[in-house]
């Protein structure tokens, strides 16, 4: 058994859980778009070991259900019709991780379709579209927290070495980011777009939109690292036998910021998810049928739907785990670089 | 004697914006003149807060004075630009205090060595590596250790190789900013016996800045001594120890380990 300390065990966790989003087609049982207008609306199905006559079965199995008659959104089981649930069936094609083409999935139904987390309007599998719609929204937030970081560290670092009258107009710029009503902008960005976008654009856009927002707490962080690491005696040494400033900064100031930068972007990766989601929701992201975390939780916006079918909400509690996670990796990163600190400045008096 | 670095009335002021009211001026330095021969070592007495170490800066051409004139090997130094400085600042190294910051944590011993070849493009990759040992050898680091990281390094070990740093550039004027304060006794002897080796093996030239005049009356041919960013006293390293002309001379003078002061000047009663 290996054993791991800290933070790795937290990088662990995600890397799990993301790899479970990544392979969303093995553990999605059903393609996301596939409707089934028969079932709208159902319910999560339970899933049985002991039939009706009291018989103990060791496969876990399910009743196929039917409208109750007289109803139009009301489903009961068929005590008659039990399925037997089955794994690593074959089903419908998918790409595994967008490159290997698969059929096999790790649960499936034979006659009737199997709805752990009930279904939409139009009958499709809520569960698929969750792990599906994780594929959209996590890439979002990643890539999002990479551009992020990217202007981020560029901005701040600029600023934080050269000081001076650049230092202050870009700070003032980070400052004026950070008070522009940003949700609000968005819409009026989004009103010079034509109506419809691709599902590819409306993506990028949404990534470039929450880079570009995001960037000025990263900034002003790496801003304050870079401006201290200046100063130091290994820096001036570093000048002192002729270093250029790319050479100094490549190698003594930015490796100083690294811990700064591994922390805020466990941080800011959940935060662009939620802002993803938000976006979605509000119908600013990807569009139909392309299932996110967001669009998925749009349809609450139907007040029947609100109030009527709970299971619409489980989208909004897929993103706990991975919050739990980015945010437990960021506090031990923080822990680790604050150890960090406290041994080597015990060891600069350790004569 | 032919003088290899000249200073002439360097003026250093730090001027800091306030938030209300006016811009206040801090003066580091003010009216320092002196000169060092080729080959010899002058140590820069004061107390802390003096301007040793921003004099040490403006030599090492780190900070630029305010006003007056540095003249380095016959050239001026004060007038050159950014890019032209790059070029002179190798010739004269400057070791800091505390090689806790002054080495960088993540580098290796031979990193650290060899990075000043790097930096100024000299010699191949293997040319670099065989110096950079050949520094540490001479340095009395044991080969071994030239892959472990600074900070698994001792107080005394580090500073020997902020030594062997300095001298990789083969630099013809190197200044100590209170090289050895930090350090034990034992191992402040060991390095200060180490510099005068190489002072008499390479020819260097030695600017050293203490607060230490026992160390100072050891290792210098000449001393100044500094108070409030002034040199208030210069001379030959034996008449300014022996017969002081000022009063803080005479109290850094006091100051000294008993056993070393009577050693090296006697008190007149």
């Amino acid at each position: 058994m290996i054993q791991l300390s800290g933070w790795k065990r937290w990088l662990l966790a995600i890397v799990v859980l993301h790899g479970i989003v990544a392979c969303a087609g093995f553990f999605a049982p059903y393609d996301p778009t596939e409707q089934d207008r028969e079932h709208p609306y159902l319910p999560p199905m339970r899933i049985h070991l002991v039939d009706t006559q009291g018989h103990f079965h060791f496969r876990p199995f399910f009743y196929a259900e039917q409208l109750r008659v007289g109803s139009f959104d009301q489903f009961e089981e068929h005590s008659q019709q039990a399925i037997p649930l089955r794994f690593f069936v074959t089903g419908a094609r998918y790409d595994l991780l967008g490159l290997l083409p698969f059929r096999t999935h790790l649960f499936g139904a034979e006659a009737s379709r199997v709805y752990l987390l009930g279904s939409d309007a139009y009958g499709r599998d809520q569960l698929s579209r969750i792990l599906y719609g994780g594929q959209i929204s996590l890439l979002a937030g990643m890539l999002g927290a990479g551009l992020t970081l990217l202007i981020g560290v560029l901005i701040g670092a600029t600023a934080g070495y050269l000081g001076g009258w650049r230092d202050g107009l870009l700070m003032r710029v980070a400052e004026l980011f950070m008070a522009l009503p940003w949700l609000y902008l968005l819409f009026a960005l989004r009103a010079f777009l034509p109506l419809s976008v691709s599902p590819v654009q409306a993506f990028f856009l949404i990534i470039l939109v929450i880079g570009a927002v995001g960037w000025a707490r990263p900034a002003r962080l790496v801003r304050g690292v870079v401006l201290s690491a200046r100063e130091r005696d290994f820096v001036r040494a570093a000048r002192g036998f002729g270093a250029t400033d790319s050479y100094l900064l490549r190698r003594h100031i930015l490796p100083e910021t690294s811990s700064v930068i591994l922390t805020q972007a466990a941080i800011l990766v959940p935060q662009f998810v939620l802002a993803e989601m938000t976006l979605s929701f509000l119908g600013l992201g990807v569009p139909e049928p392309v299932p996110s975390w967001g669009s998925l939780l749009a349809s609450l916006q139907q007040y029947s739907v609100l109030v009527s079918y709970w299971w619409m909400y489980l989208p909004a509690l897929a993103i706990v785990p991975f919050f739990l996670g980015y945010l437990g990796l960021a506090s031990a990163l923080q822990q680790d670089a604050g150890t960090e600190k406290i041994v080597r400045t015990a060891g600069g008096s350790r004569w | 004697m032919d003088r290899l670095l000249i200073v002439e009335k360097i003026e250093k002021r730090y001027g800091r914006a306030h938030v209300l009211g006016a811009k206040q001026e801090v003066t580091a330095l003010l009216d320092v003149s002196f000169s060092i021969g080729r080959g010899s070592t002058l140590a820069l007495v004061g107390e802390s807060g003096s301007g040793k170490s921003t004099l040490a800066l403006c030599i090492a051409c780190l900070e630029r004075p305010t006003s007056g004139k540095i003249v380095f090997n016959r050239n001026e130094i004060t007038v050159l630009d950014e890019k032209q400085l790059r070029e002179v600042r190798p010739q004269i190294q400057l070791v800091f205090q505390d090689p806790a910051r002054s080495l960088n944590p993540r580098f290796s011993a031979l990193e650290l060595v060899s990075e000043p070849l790097l930096v100024q493009g000299r010699l191949d990759k293997r040319e670099r590596e065989a110096r950079a040992r050949a520094l540490l050898g001479q340095v009395g680091i044991p080969q071994e250790k030239a892959l472990q990281r600074a900070e698994e390094f001792s107080g005394g070990q580090r500073q020997r190789l902020a030594i062997a740093r300095a001298l990789s550039l083969e630099p013809k004027l190197l200044i100590l900013d209170e090289a050895l304060s930090a350090l034990d006794c034992s191992v402040q002897a060991q390095i200060a016996n180490l510099l005068m080796e190489l002072q008499g093996r390479l020819g260097l030239t030695y600017l050293f800045i203490t607060h230490d005049f026992a160390m100072a009356g050891h290792l210098a041919h000449e001393i100044a001594v500094m108070e409030q960013g002034r040199v208030v006293e210069i001379g030959a390293a034996d008449e300014v120890l022996g017969t002081p002309n000022q009063e803080v001379t005479r109290r850094l003078i006091a100051a000294m380990p008993r056993l070393t002061a009577e050693a090296h000047a006697p008190r007149a009663v």
